[in-house]
């Protein structure tokens, strides 16, 4: 019981607060929306007893990536009472696409049989999944340390020196490099 | 201390068969340590590494072509014939491009800069396309294209001084995002239809018929989306001519034969293993049917055909209108794209054939094109069809290699492009897909148009008359490009027999 | 957790409350003394940090309220910051400003259950409880550019901006100063990694090698910027940007930061003791009384040592701050890690 209460409060707070960073006109306010979005998934994550997925995913996406978007979204100058109105025009096509989409997803979701698995016990993950990164899939584990640290490269080039120097404005915001690879 | 899973844990032994990636893994790290301890106007040590690196992949590679399929790394790559021959072109694309970017302007800049970690990244992205071509997995599936990716996305903003070049970057990103996401929605579906990850054990999921089939469509048309992305099918292009035009030209060489072509793999070992029953196998050919039995009840093949049909007019349409040789370029490998769509959607080992031939072919004579491009940009400083006028009494022999690679990306004899088309259409009519024929061939003509508004440029356009010499460097490579594009028209049966040997030792047709 | 549930279960009489509505209570009760002790501490710590400061300074510092040494000036500062005026300013972002504290605040709290103070005494025995600590307190970060931004104000602006740049910096020598100690526990778990440090002063994380004591210092030293002290003190410095992120605020609100901040300063005290520092285990031989005093006058002794600081050093610039994190702790930290693993291979028996 308090289970399902535990399951719509978060799902609640993902879906609502998603709303709010899809509509609001204020592009810092729908940053910091993001907020309780991701929250919320690390809830759900933790109701679905992946405790260690659930700490990764507040301390990368909330602590790291969030952060990161705050920064740039807040060096930018906002008009205070939101951006102009947007034209019917992108918003009639965009809301009919979202709309379909969604109507097909809700298809798929609710009228497939899904490969259920037996619900698993709330047993603590982190270190069989440390057990399993370093026997069975220590190659992608290995992988994903080649893309992050090919991410970190592209870092630094995109921060090199640019000498004929087109318009510096954010450019000198003094996030450090590299933040997304912290893992 | 802990129990892991039931897979055959990954062990040291395994690498034996992985050598032209773990040298390309190597080859990538100490290239970018060199780059620590260049010195100098341009980075030696990092060049001649990558290219070393490159060229003992290519030699560990066709030295030891792998017989039959081989799980290794806990079963989450498979080597096998596929993988042997992709292991073979990727090294190969990715030393040609490291040789040509050398004397290229754009990625060495006119200042002393260090830049070698641009041959780092070259290697590093042919490792990634070496693992996409034997990934087996949802999981390699997935970080195989995110590190194809993000290389790709380093490279096409290589050149931070134009603005061009960060937009193509930016847009990449984007789209580039966009597509993985929805890939992996797709794979999100196709895992909870199943309750698998490997390929194999998909098949047999879904064999059990334990899939619903409208979820299975939509999971898989999800993941067509992102596949369709890298290789540029139509609907999943838009990014690729404004990538294509404002990337560092030596890198739009690299994007239009080296992530394609593993895109293309990784389509093959995804859709063939994961959808095709292995039913006939060779026994089969020559019959209408498809070496296999399609699982589930959608028409794949009519589906890709419509893809493709789409895909080829649609680059060739456009590629009319553009007067920038590298748009024209762009445009004309989507519709390369829906060629090879042709074969794979015969689902037969000759249209593999046919495929992998064709993609050995083009990507010889579309990097011989671009690096046209790129040779003249050196000297002219742009890339607009009009700066080529009179280029056949400037530089009578470059305009001469240049008509080669037109003609055979034309797809007229006596070159490589003839005879790669002419197995494609082969196995086309072969399977009764009349209509299907009569389309390519109609696009075939129409690329005749623009192709040879090139070379109307080159000959009968007069321009400028001093002689223009290459980089020495340029025109040996644009030799070494040219020779086989000639020579694979005239004498082509060891390669096709390479080519037939990979398909043969295919995991996903039974071989 | 589980006793207070138990102690529920026995005043209650056994049988009468059902365990879901014990496990609330439980949960609620916990809560409740965490937050009471966050409270106590920014008590504590104020009249403390005003007295150490007096002494560095060669003064007395407060004296009067409370007769002996100024004992009850926190309390009178609490009772005249709760009546002041709560003023919102006219262009300040509302929604984000009043939220803002709370997030903070919350940040602060949740890092809490998952501190053991002594066996048994953890509101949340979380298998991965470090791992959630950290998590936890990143919610601090954004609490902090809410804050800033939200002010509508360019001295709470960059102040905002450089505690966030500068926590999310200090976050990653702090967790891997933290990771050889994982590495000896075998479990991310506080509990188990303060038990397994029992038994003598020699067991204690921070003397179990030299690699290890240099990746206490780091957690120390990386610690102190993380909330935000000098010489680390940056966003708040209040010669150039006023107060930093919290300048515009007042009254109630303005203690939320208040409060949160010594918390916080307690927090990574806490988290350093059973780290590194043996938990509630202590040298002396036959002291076999209340584990939680040991536990909480080590963590005290932490944050005497870190008001020592502050009133002793000078400032570093931005640029300083920078270099010393990312050029100095990180390759320090890795080095640490990796001489740890050596270690263990070289000189630990494992079971």
């Amino acid at each position: 019981m308090s289970g399902d209460l535990a399951f719509y409060g978060f799902a609640a707070l993902t879906v609502l607060s998603a709303f709010y960073v899809v509509f609001s006109r204020n592009i810092v306010h729908a940053g910091f929306s993001l907020l309780f979005t991701l929250f919320g998934v690390a809830g759900l994550y933790a109701m679905l007893a992946a405790d260690f997925l659930a700490a990764t995913q507040v301390i990368v996406y909330i602590g790291g990536v969030l952060v990161l978007i705050l920064f740039t979204v807040m060096m930018t100058r906002i008009p205070r009472r939101g951006a102009g109105g947007r034209g019917l025009d992108r918003f009639v096509p965009a809301g009919v696409f979202a709309l379909l989409l969604f109507a097909l997803l809700y298809k798929v979701i609710t009228g497939t049989p899904w490969a259920e698995k037996a619900p698993v016990s709330a047993d603590p993950t982190t270190a069989r999944l440390g057990a399993s990164f370093l026997t069975d899939f220590v190659f992608p584990f290995e992988f994903v340390s080649l893309i992050l640290l090919a991410a970190m490269i592209g870092a630094a080039i995109l921060i090199r020196d640019r000498r004929p120097a087109a318009d510096d404005g954010a450019g000198g915001a003094a996030a450090p490099t590299g933040e997304e690879e912290r893992s | 201390m802990f129990e892991t899973l039931a897979l055959n844990a990954p062990s040291w032994s395994d690498l034996r068969h992985f050598v032209p990636e773990t040298v390309l893994v190597v080859t990538f790290l100490l290239a970018l340590m060199a780059d620590l301890f260049a010195r100098g106007r341009r980075p030696a040590g990092p060049f001649a590494l990558a290219l070393g690196g490159c060229l003992v992949a290519l030699a560990a590679a066709v030295s030891s072509l792998p017989a039959g399929p081989r799980s290794i790394l806990g079963d989450l790559v498979v080597v096998d014939g596929l993988a042997g021959f992709f292991r073979v072109l990727f090294p190969l694309i990715g030393a040609i491009t490291i040789l040509f970017s050398w004397a290229s302007g754009e990625i060495m800049g006119p200042r002393r800069e260090h830049k070698g970690e641009f041959y780092a990244l070259v290697a590093l992205m042919a490792f990634g396309m070496c693992v996409m071509a034997s990934a087996a997995d949802l999981i390699m599936l997935y970080l195989s294209v995110e590190l194809v990716s993000l290389t790709s996305y380093v490279m096409a903003g290589y050149m931070r001084t134009s603005l061009r070049s960060t937009e193509a970057s930016l847009k990449y990103v984007i789209f580039g995002s966009v597509s993985s996401g929805v890939m992996l929605y797709g794979l999100s579906l196709l895992f909870g239809l199943t309750g698998e990850t490997t390929f194999v054990e998909i098949r047999a999921a879904l064999l059990a018929g334990r899939a619903d089939n409208f979820a299975l469509l939509v999971a898989m048309v999800f993941v067509l989306a992102g596949l369709g992305y890298k290789i540029a099918a139509v609907p999943f292009h838009f990014w690729c001519p404004d990538v294509y035009e404002g990337a560092p030209t030596p890198v739009t060489a690299l994007f239009s034969v080296g992530p394609k072509a593993a895109g293309f793999a990784l389509m093959i070992r995804f859709f063939y293993t994961t959808l095709l029953s292995p039913g006939g196998g060779q026994a089969a050919a020559g019959a209408a049917a498809p070496d296999g039995v399609i699982v589930g009840p959608a028409d794949w093949p009519l589906l890709i055909a419509i893809l493709s049909v789409v895909t080829m007019t649609y680059g060739n349409l456009v590629a009319l209108r553009q007067t920038n040789v590298k748009r024209l370029l762009a445009y004309s490998s989507i519709a390369h794209v829906g060629y090879l769509l042709m074969g794979f959607l015969m689902l037969t080992a000759a249209g593999l054939e046919a495929i992998l031939f064709y993609l050995l072919v083009y990507a010889i004579m579309n990097l011989g094109a671009f690096l046209f491009v790129i040779a003249l940009n050196n000297r002219l400083g742009g890339e607009e069809i009009s700066d080529y006028a009179g280029l056949s009494t400037r530089a009578p022999w470059v305009a001469l290699m240049m008509m080669v690679f037109l003609l055979s990306l034309t797809g007229l004899p006596p070159t490589a492009g003839f005879i790669g088309k002419m197995y494609l259409f082969a196995e086309v009519i072969n399977r009764h897909w009349f209509w299907l024929a009569v389309v390519g061939a109609l696009n075939s003509v129409v690329s005749l148009f623009y192709y040879m508004k090139i070379a109307k440029a080159m000959y009968f356009t007069p321009g400028e008359r001093a002689p223009l010499r290459l980089e020495p460097l340029h025109t040996a490579v644009l030799i070494l490009l040219a020779a086989p594009t000639l020579a694979l028209g005239v004498y082509w049966t060891p390669f096709k027999n390479f080519v037939d040997r990979a398909v043969a030792g295919f995991a996903g047709l039974g071989g | 957790m589980e006793q207070v549930t138990a102690l529920f279960a026995r005043i209650a009489g056994a049988g009468t409350l059902s365990p879901q509505l014990l496990l609330w209570l439980g949960a609620l009760t916990m809560a409740l003394i965490m937050a009471l002790v966050m409270a106590a501490c920014a008590i504590v710590f104020t009249w403390a940090e005003r007295k150490v400061a007096g002494f560095i300074q060669s003064r007395y510092g407060p004296m009067r309220v409370g007769r002996w040494h100024g004992i009850a000036q926190p309390i009178a500062d609490m009772l005249k910051i709760l009546q002041k005026e709560d003023i919102i300013p006219a262009d300040a972002d509302r929604k984000f400003f009043i939220l803002a504290p709370f997030v903070l605040f919350i940040g602060s709290l949740m890092a809490w259950a998952a501190i053991p103070f002594a066996p048994g005494f953890v509101a949340a025995d979380l298998d991965m409880g470090l791992l959630y600590i950290f998590a936890a307190s990143s919610l601090v970060t954004i609490g902090i550019l809410m804050s800033g931004w939200a002010s509508n104000n360019k001295w709470s602006l960059y102040g905002a901006a450089r505690g966030a740049a500068q926590i999310v910096s200090y976050e990653i020598p702090l967790a891997l100063a933290v990771v050889p100690v994982v590495l000896y526990a075998g479990s991310l778990n506080m509990t188990d990694i303060v038990v397994a440090q029992q038994g003598g002063i020699w067991k204690w994380f921070a003397l179990r090698n030299p690699f290890l004591f240099v990746s206490f210092l780091i957690y120390f030293l990386a610690s102190i910027a993380e909330v935000n002290r000098t010489p680390f003190d940056l966003p708040e410095t209040e010669s150039e940007l006023v107060a930093g992120y919290h300048t515009e605020y007042s009254g109630m609100r303005f203690a939320f930061f208040f409060l949160a901040e010594y918390a916080n300063l307690f927090l990574v005290s806490c988290i350093a003791t059973a780290v590194f520092l043996g938990g509630w285990g202590h040298p002396v031989p036959g002291l076999n009384f209340a584990p939680a005093l040991v536990f909480l006058a080590k963590a005290v002794l932490l944050v005497l040592a870190q008001i020592w600081i502050r009133w002793t050093l000078p400032r570093l610039r931005v640029d300083q701050l920078m270099h010393v994190c990312w050029k100095v702790m990180i390759p320090l930290a890795l080095v640490c890690l990796a001489g740890s693993g050596v270690w263990m291979l070289a000189f630990v028996r494992f079971a």
